[in-house]
């Protein structure tokens, strides 16, 4: 099997993935909207947390696998562990937004404001924009070794700064509340609500994953159509 | 209680719209044969 028919493949066979991680979100949807209890301090709006944290979790998962990738693309330079970086890179993007953009929708009813300069909020700002720049080199830079190199270079900044926005509720004085699933000790949320939260961690995981199977299986089959091309036009 | 249901919504059809357009991006993009 040639690696063009491989790819494609692989897409066929991710569609169906897809489309169970989609019905799962709208699962987590039913179940945080209609069969979790409201907060009765913030209301409604701490519903928003349900889909807020699990997207953070997963953009920071995303950056910490594209801070791998890139170091070991850069000791073996496999032109696959590049691809694969960029499209989590990418992948991870689409989840980053979806957290800048809940957090201040729950941020306006709860702080009065829809933005304010915290660490944390600031840090994951810049995350969005390291990426918005990791993506931006990939277009500009056409020679496949030299692309590869810098975006791992620009993959491990971004990825460095996860663990700072995870910790910076710590280390600064902050708005944003502190986590209650990833910390010391025991989750402090009640059980309903925390089933609701890990159910949500699970499926985005789920659908993060599926999406990237599918990001990469593109970027393999653009890659190999690539490859096909010049071989072809070298003959 | 705080009545704040349409922020509520808000948030979570600003994440549905972003999840699916991209999805929808992406299988486009599958789909397409050049």
């Amino acid at each position: 099997m040639t690696p063009t028919e491989q790819a494609e493949r692989t897409l066929r066979r991710t569609v169906p993935l897809i489309v169970v991680a989609v019905v799962l979100v709208a699962a987590v949807y039913v179940r945080a909207l209609v069969f979790t209890p409201y907060e009765m301090v913030q209301g409604p709006a701490q519903k928003i947390f349900y889909i807020h944290v699990p997207s953070a979790w997963v953009a920071f998962l995303a950056f910490g696998i594209v801070g791998v990738t890139s170091v070991v693309y850069l000791f073996l330079k496999d032109p696959r562990l590049d691809l694969f970086a960029a499209s989590t890179a990418e992948v991870g993007m689409v989840f980053t937004t979806a957290v800048l953009v809940t957090g201040p929708i729950w941020g306006k009813p709860i702080w009065g404001t829809w933005w304010t300069w915290d660490a944390r909020l600031t840090l994951t700002l810049f995350l969005w924009f390291v990426i918005l720049g990791y993506l931006i080199l990939r277009t500009a830079v056409h020679e496949p070794g030299q692309r590869a190199r810098y975006s791992a270079v620009l993959g491990i900044l971004g990825a460095l700064l996860v663990p700072f926005i995870h910790i910076s509720v710590y280390l600064f004085r902050t708005m944003h509340p502190m986590p209650v699933v990833l910390r010391p000790g025991r989750p402090t949320l009640p059980g309903e609500m925390l089933a609701t939260l890990l159910f949500g961690f699970a499926v985005f995981t789920f659908l993060f994953a599926a999406l990237l199977r599918y990001r990469y299986a593109l970027a393999r089959l653009a890659d190999a159509r690539a490859h096909a091309e010049a071989e072809r036009a070298d003959a | 209680m705080p009545e704040n249901g349409g922020f509520m919504v808000a948030a979570y059809v600003a994440a549905a719209v972003i999840y699916l357009s991209y999805t929808v991006y992406l299988l486009r993009k599958g789909l397409r044969k050049d």
